[in-house]
């Protein structure tokens, strides 16, 4: 397992960077970057740029995300900034502000 | 275990991580971690901070001081560089450490630093906190011996000498008081050298 979980209750402050999987269950200030999948679950918080694969956003995102891959925002999501991906999903009840810049 | 916090293999932090919860390592580490909870340093973890938190257990390498309220453990394998204070301590055999130990209960006015606690406890005229102390003297001339040399900086002291001349004449041109002192680069005796071949 050298999937990287940043657990309920604990705060990063500064650069978290991985070749594998990123779960926020807690709070990241600073930048995030993962080759691998980034999952930010619900009551997750995430208040930096996200580099990665393949994104799952249920919880809180302040930052521009930036994705290999597909992004999902899922229901209870609250992004405020811009998405770059090659795919993208919103679900019904998610909050996003930003611009999405998708490859066409 | 849903407060379990893993920085896994491969990961790289630089920066703060506090908090309540658990959290294991077995990534790279720089910058201070202060969690309530249980701290455990993997075989392949590498940390150059301070670690903090109720319990830190040591099977990687730590560059930095370990704080434990309540327990600290080296496991076999553990090279730490760094002070260690907890009220238990336990170091396994073939754990590796440099750095002053302190174990027993918590003194009120402990300092990371190691002169400053000694300096305090030298005063004292009752032996109350002193008989507590017990030191792990075993463990040091091991850690000596095994640790690898650390790459020291070097301060490029020639260069500095070289090119004093024209940047302390800039510093002049732009500073209103008196210029720096510049002392030229000679070395010791190349004047009486010069003196007696003339």
């Amino acid at each position: 397992m050298a999937t990287t979980v940043i657990g309920a209750g604990i705060t990063i402050e500064g650069d978290l960077s991985t070749d594998d999987d990123v779960v926020v269950q807690g709070t990241l200030r600073g930048k995030l970057t993962a080759r691998d999948g980034v999952v930010v679950e619900a009551g997750g918080s995430v208040e930096a740029d996200i580099a990665s694969g393949p994104a799952q956003i249920a919880g809180a995102v302040t930052g521009n995300i930036t994705s290999t891959d597909r992004v999902d925002l899922q229901n209870g999501a609250k992004v405020v900034g811009n998405v770059k991906a090659t795919r993208i999903t919103i679900a019904d009840g998610a909050q996003f502000k930003g611009s999405v810049d998708m490859d066409v | 275990m849903s407060n379990v916090t893993v920085i896994g293999e491969g990961a790289v932090v630089r920066g703060r991580i506090q908090g309540e919860g658990d959290l294991a390592i077995a990534g790279r580490v720089e910058g201070d971690v202060e969690v309530s909870g249980e701290i455990v340093v993997e075989v392949k973890g590498l940390v150059a901070a301070n670690l903090t938190g109720q319990r830190v257990v040591v099977r990687g390498a730590v560059r930095g001081d370990l704080v434990g309220a309540e327990s600290i453990e080296l496991d076999a394998g553990a090279r730490v560089v760094g002070d260690a204070r907890a009220p238990r301590i336990r170091v396994a055999p073939g754990a590796l450490i440099r750095g002053f130990v302190t174990t027993g209960p918590r003194e009120p006015g402990a300092t990371k630093s190691r002169t400053a606690a000694a300096s305090a406890a030298r005063p004292a005229p009752k032996p109350a906190v002193a008989p507590k102390k017990v030191e792990a003297p075993q463990s040091a001339p091991a850690a000596k011996k095994a640790e690898p040399p650390k790459p020291v900086a070097k301060i490029p002291a020639k260069p500095a000498a070289k090119s004093a001349p024209a940047r302390g004449a800039t510093i002049a041109g732009a500073r209103p008081g008196p210029p720096a002192p510049v002392v030229p680069a000679l070395r010791k005796g190349a004047k009486a050298v010069h003196k007696k071949r003339a």
